[in-house]
């Protein structure tokens, strides 16, 4: 068989390793191009001026204020406050339920006026040792609830 | 006298090793623009119940994480740390002031710890709100959380 391979002069030589060599470049590279999805979502804060006098002379409303406290066990303390309202709610389910009640608009029927339009602002006021995920929790709320003009207050405010 | 022989050139172009260089350095460029990049470390977010943020995509971004480490706080922005205390948020308002300055519509995300307490994750907000003063502009500030597996936006 060689010797007939030999005459008439063609041999057949695979070049294995500059295969494995792009085969492996080729791996690396898929390596180094792939991105887990990692599910992320973001909420868009509307804060107020920090740190800085507010212009005395600009109309200013007041906000619809959300303490929300420390959790103790499976409780998280609520209290929604603005002017004519003051709300405790039970649960951070049951906030996103009472914000939705106050926002003017949210059901169409005739019964639920509404005190507020979703372009008041609302802030999330919590306390210093409030956990991060509790106040999100609520920010998650007021956004359920159809507020779209939302920010963080100062701790200590 | 020899007869003279008639010299056949053969080109062989190998093209393996011109592949080989070329993918080589496509992957340089790759890491290269992942190094230049922000840097998002896995956090574990906040994962509200019924999530009604939109999906952060893949836009361009910067990322100011706050992570919990021994109890404490550590804040990182483009793969530096910075200390929670009054001259390690100086400096991190100055490197996002920095960054602002070349891209002013870009949006500065809160990448926080869910275990950490509100006190933790403020003095970042405060140091984004400090860096928008230094450039003079209003910028997006957003908080990140997690979507549930599934979950609609």
């Amino acid at each position: 068989m060689n010797a007939a391979r030999a005459m008439h002069g063609t041999r057949v030589r695979l070049a294995m390793t500059p295969m494995i060599d792009v085969v492996f470049l080729l791996l690396v590279f898929f390596v180094c191009t792939v991105r887990f999805e990692r599910n992320e979502a973001v909420y868009t804060l509307d804060l107020p001026q920090r740190g800085r006098t507010a212009d005395p002379l600009a109309l200013q409303e007041r906000a619809l204020v959300i303490r929300v406290g420390a959790r103790a066990g499976d409780a998280v303390p609520i209290d929604v406050q603005a002017d004519g309202l003051r709300e405790r709610p039970a649960s951070l389910d049951a906030l996103a339920a009472t914000l939705m009640l106050v926002r003017r608009g949210a059901a169409p029927d005739a019964a639920n006026a509404g005190l507020f339009v979703a372009d008041h602002p609302v802030l999330i006021a919590p306390t210093s040792d409030c956990g991060w995920q509790d106040a999100v929790d609520a920010f998650n709320a007021a956004v359920r609830a159809g507020f779209r003009n939302i920010g963080f207050a100062r701790s200590g405010a | 006298m020899k007869p003279a022989v008639a010299r056949i050139s053969v080109i062989d172009a190998d093209l393996t090793p011109l592949i080989d260089l070329a993918f080589l350095l496509i992957v340089f460029f790759v890491l290269v623009a992942r190094m230049s990049g922000e840097q998002l470390p896995a956090i574990p977010l906040p994962q509200p119940n019924d999530v009604a943020a939109t999906p952060a995509g893949a836009g361009r971004r910067l990322a100011v994480n706050v992570l919990a480490q021994g109890g404490s706080a550590l804040l990182t922005f483009g793969g530096e740390r910075f200390a929670t205390d009054a001259s390690g948020l100086d400096r991190l308002a100055s490197a996002i002031a920095q960054r602002l300055r070349s891209d002013p519509q870009v949006p500065v995300d809160i990448r926080a710890d869910r275990s950490l307490a509100y006190r933790e994750v403020e003095p970042a907000i405060d140091a984004i709100t400090a860096a928008a003063a230094q450039v003079g502009t209003r910028v997006t500030i957003r908080v990140c959380a997690l979507q549930a597996e599934g979950g609609t936006p």
